[in-house]
């Protein structure tokens, strides 16, 4: 359990004590004038009222929401909580597979990366790029437990050649092909696919169709 | 702080307790845990929620890109003999997306021209009307003007001088169905077996190579066979980029297998050796030198499969007379790598070292194009290229084969199995057996005699012919010979003469300088038709589009001018697919048979390999072997194209028939191509990202050879050889071997084939382009 999920459940622990109390409280007691003694100080009764009233309704939720967030949000980077939906598992079986020679694979086994590798090419860069990303992972989670898909899966939009192109681009392997520089605008806005000549990313939909040669491996996890 | 609460009571859920006897406002508040209204509350909420949610995965199913294409399509792409298959997405009825097809061969992979195609039917410079040259300028005509003239100077020409004096010059990139047509329309319905075309300058050496050696055309092994080999003897290619999507299903096999090892054999270091792990650089015109001294290493340091050998090969010496294996070792006596290095400019131990790697590994595939077939001794390079995988018996198995790659995308398919070329009828047959001209009068329905018993002109013969008035018209289909041909000077003056009638899409080609009569075609998608590449695979390319303008399918026009010729009931298969049907029975009588290949198969494969006799057949990738269905029962190889079931090897010697090289011309010209763009840039070069990207035409040579002439890059050049000459740029390059000059052949603004030889491989007639001698001088400005 990460420190992050631990507070998380520590501050929504918090919250709902906090909510306990304020509904469970003998509101006889907060009579004007009636005091609590804490030890040190003597204060209206009313305010230590008002003030968990407040910790409760205003300050936990969002601690909890902050908390719950990030820890969804960063644990949402990972190949596990990818090949958490089954139909994503030929993607990730794939990838992992050490002969396998699909783009996923070869960048898998690529020093560059190291971890969250589906994240990193599937998010687009910045906040707006991991925003949309997100929003898309949580329409696929709909999707997925509503069952509202049909196997093989396939991608909606097209896949942002900008993902390739913010590590490959610049570099002398890139530049020296001819044929980058005329692609050169087309693979930005999106009329050409990186994907073109260099090959299949991920299994193709007729491997990944269920009742296919492939399918039992791929959804299986099994790498020969 | 004080807490309303209703006179009434809700509690319908018998939470609440009863209220406080002392009775007091706030008294009454909590002792109730959950009334009916917070119920009603907490239902309403995550009743919200809920929507909320959905509202907002509504917004985002909604937000969500899907791509601007609404219909996808599969199809082939237009250009090479890869002969990928591509997914065309579609809108408003335009194509506006393109994609490999995941499915196909090509495991979703293209090259940068098949990234283009989206633009290649909204390029400019489309034909759109006929035209008819008047006064020395073409002028727009109607169809009925320009076909009714076309048939009168064809009629008139076969009423003055017979019918071998009318033409025909085809293509490989025409459909199936439209060579078909137009070999059936000259041979049996004009009577002139003057049907030839571009894959003569092309593949006509491979063809004969692989007929000589094994009694049919075409491949045994297919693509397939890359994912299983483990040595790759590339010589005479440039897959890296001619062929990209076969050459990264190479480097893909070596990334899964890196002890899989690539050879080059290429007298350039072109990029796919930059990618090689052996990269040799023999003289060019001399690699015949090189792969019979590998035969000699092979027999003479016993890495040869003698078993395989007695079992499935019978060898001929160069006269036709049988050759046991006692006359194999002493004509290879001549070809041992230490007599062979000097002329061949590779170091003996080199020659052992490939002997040895291409015979021991567990598969060899070779490939090769036009560095072998387009050569003097093409045919020899061909037949001895099969040869090395017969005596090591590197064949029959996944990945031990031999496989040529094609530089069109429907050469195979389209002019070598509908026998579209002078010698040949559909499906091996040949002109000057009498039993095969009268099995095809008989299956067209014409009678006996109908074909001339004697073969038509090869294509630099049919020019020839055009020059001295033997030929005097000629019908021109999707190519582009004013570019193409070799010593073009001189063919081009040939075209001045003869009525041409030039079909094309698109308007000022080099060819429609020499045109009469200029038709407007559709092209690719704008048609429907079945492509043949490579490996024996028949892909069917739906029409999804309009041809703009009047243009017609080459189809529609061969059809009108058989109509026009008097042979409309010969012609009677008018649409694709009634062409289709009469084509694929009539294989049924061939071991071609691609009978279980009908249209609606075709429509739903992602290509299917031929033989492949019934329509639950799944085809045939490696043939000769159990798969293929005329394989005897029982035989784990069988040779069944030749008479004693029994591959041949031809002893055929070295001899150096090229252009010869001497102190007037010392240097060798060589040509080929680039990545971007296609043969004579006819599509490609319009594309203006490709037009901007590409240099213009220029030569490419050393340093070593160009500090002697006092050239630096940039500097212009006049090359000139016996053939003509030609002014250009220079780039001083590290790729070409000392002694070779390079240059490209797609600017149709500096027709380098002006100075390359038209001599010829003797047996196959193809022209060599590889190996011009020229001489080179600095142009003082």
């Amino acid at each position: 359990m990460s420190l992050l999920s631990f507070l998380t459940a520590a501050l929504a622990a918090l919250t709902l004590v906090g909510c306990l109390y304020l509904y469970f409280h003998d509101l006889r007691k907060l009579r004007p004038g009636k005091l609590t003694y804490l030890g040190l100080v003597t204060v209206p009764s009313l305010a230590i009222y008002k003030l968990i009233g407040l910790v409760t309704i205003g300050g936990l939720p969002v601690a909890v929401l902050a908390t719950a967030n990030m820890e969804i949000l960063e644990g949402a980077k990972s190949v596990e909580s990818c090949s958490g939906c089954h139909v994503m598992q030929p993607m990730v079986t794939d990838m992992m597979d050490p002969t396998s020679d699909s783009l996923a694979a070869r960048h898998y086994r690529a020093p560059a990366m190291q971890d969250h590798q589906c994240y990193t090419c599937h998010a687009g860069y910045g906040f707006g790029g991991a925003l949309a990303a997100k929003l898309e992972g949580y329409r696929h989670l709909v999707r997925y437990t509503t069952g509202l898909y049909t196997e093989p899966i396939r991608i909606r939009s097209h896949f942002d050649a900008k993902s390739c192109l913010s590590c490959h681009d610049g570099t002398a392997p890139y530049e020296e092909i001819r044929s980058h520089a005329i692609a050169g605008e087309r693979l930005s806005d999106g009329r050409m696919s990186c994907t073109n000549c260099h090959g299949m990313a991920h299994p193709s939909r007729t491997q990944r169709t269920p009742g296919s040669a492939d399918y039992e491996r791929l959804m299986t996890g099994r790498v020969e | 702080m004080t807490t309303s609460k209703d006179e009434k009571s809700d509690d319908v859920l018998g939470l609440s307790g009863t209220s406080d006897a002392l009775g007091n406002g706030l008294d009454e508040v909590s002792p109730t845990v959950f009334s009916r209204r917070d119920i009603l509350r907490l239902g309403a909420a995550l009743g919200l929620t809920t929507l909320g949610g959905g509202a907002f995965w509504g917004v985002l199913e909604a937000m969500a890109a899907k791509g601007p294409a609404t219909e996808w399509f599969k199809s082939v792409c237009r250009y090479c003999g890869t002969g990928c298959g591509v997914q065309l997405g579609m809108s408003d009825g335009e194509v506006i997306e393109v994609r490999g097809d995941e499915d196909a061969h090509n495991q979703g992979k293209l090259c940068i021209k098949g990234s283009l195609l989206t633009v290649l039917n909204q390029l400019p410079g489309r034909l759109t009307t006929p035209q008819i040259r008047r006064d020395g300028t073409l002028r727009k005509a109607s169809w009925d003007e320009a076909m009714a003239l076309v048939a009168e100077r064809f009629k008139q020409a076969i009423r003055e001088a017979g019918p071998s004096s009318v033409a025909y010059f085809g293509s490989g990139q025409l459909y199936i169905e439209e060579s078909y047509t137009a070999n059936k329309l000259f041979k049996a319905g004009l009577g002139s077996n003057n049907v030839d075309g571009n894959p003569r300058l092309c593949m006509a050496s491979a063809a004969v190579g692989y007929t000589k050696t094994y009694g049919k055309d075409e491949p045994p092994g297919a693509f397939e066979d890359i994912d299983h080999a483990e040595v790759f003897f590339i010589i005479g290619a440039n897959p890296a980029e001619c062929h990209q999507p076969v050459f990264e299903r190479i480097l893909s096999r070596r990334r899964q297998h890196p002890n899989t090892v690539i050879v080059c054999v290429d007298p350039r270091r072109t990029m796919t050796a930059e990618y090689a792990d052996i990269h040799i650089s023999p003289r060019p015109g001399s690699d015949l030198l090189l792969l019979w001294s590998m035969a000699n290493v092979i027999v003479h340091d016993g890495f040869a499969d003698r078993d395989f050998v007695s079992a499935h090969v019978s060898m001929q010496n160069v006269d036709g007379s049988a050759a046991d294996w006692g006359a194999l070792e002493r004509f290879l006596d001549g070809y041992a790598p230490s007599k062979v290095s000097e002329r061949l400019g590779v170091p003996a131990a080199r020659i052992r070292e490939l002997a040895q790697l291409f015979a021991t590994r567990p598969a060899t595939m070779s490939l090769w194009t036009m560095g072998l077939n387009q050569r003097v001794d093409g045919v020899a390079l061909n037949t001895t290229m099969n040869a090395l995988h017969l005596l090591t018996g590197q064949i029959g198995r996944p990945g031990a084969t031999p496989l040529s790659l094609t530089g069109q995308g429907n050469a195979c398919g389209g002019v070598r199995d509908t026998g579209s070329l002078a010698h040949l009828l559909p499906h091996g047959r040949l002109i000057t057996n009498p039993a095969h001209r009268a099995e095809m009068e008989q299956h067209w329905g014409v009678p006996a005699g109908r074909i001339a018993p004697t073969p038509g002109l090869d294509a630099l013969e049919l020019f020839r012919a055009m020059e001295d008035g033997r030929v005097r018209c000629l019908l021109n289909v999707c190519t582009n010979p004013g570019q193409s041909m070799p010593n073009l000077g001189r063919y081009e003056e040939a075209m001045k003469r003869a009525f041409v009638v030039v079909v094309d899409a698109f308007e000022d080609t080099a060819t429609s300088r020499f045109a009469d009569v200029v038709l407007p075609a559709a092209m690719w998608i704008e048609k429907e038709g079945v492509y043949g590449q490579t490996e024996r695979r028949y892909q069917l390319l739906e029409k999804l589009l309009e041809a703009p303008g009047e243009a017609r399918s080459d189809l529609e026009i061969l059809v009108d001018f058989a109509e026009r010729m008097g042979l409309a009931d010969l012609i009677s298969a008018r649409t694709p697919a009634e062409v289709w049907e009469e084509y694929r029975n009539l294989s049924s009588h061939s071991k071609y048979d691609f009978s279980g290949m009908t249209r609606e198969r075709l429509r739903e494969a992602h290509g299917l390999q031929w033989p492949c006799p019934t329509e639950d057949h799944p085809g045939t990738a490696r043939r000769y072997i159990p798969g293929d269905p005329f394989v005897r029962e029982g035989r784990d190889i069988d040779f069944y194209g030749t008479p004693d079931h029994k591959a041949r090897i031809f002893l055929t010697p070295y001899e150096d028939r090229s252009d010869p090289v001497d102190a007037d011309f010392p240097l060798i010209l060589t040509t080929g191509r680039i990545v971007e763009q296609w043969h004579t840039g006819t599509m490609t070069d319009r594309i203006p990202e490709i037009r901007e990207a590409t240099p213009r035409g220029h030569f490419e040579l050393c340093e070593g050879d160009a500090v002697p002439l006092g050239l630096q890059d940039g500097d212009r050049a006049l090359v000139t050889s016996r053939y003509g000459a030609l002014e250009g740029p220079v780039k001083v390059s590290r790729s070409p071997r000392p002694g070779t000059l390079f240059a490209a052949f797609y600017d149709a603004h500096w027709l380098v084939n002006k100075v390359v030889t038209d001599r010829c491989d003797p047996t196959s007639k193809q022209p060599d382009y590889k190996t011009t001698a020229v001489h080179v001088e600095k142009v003082r400005t």
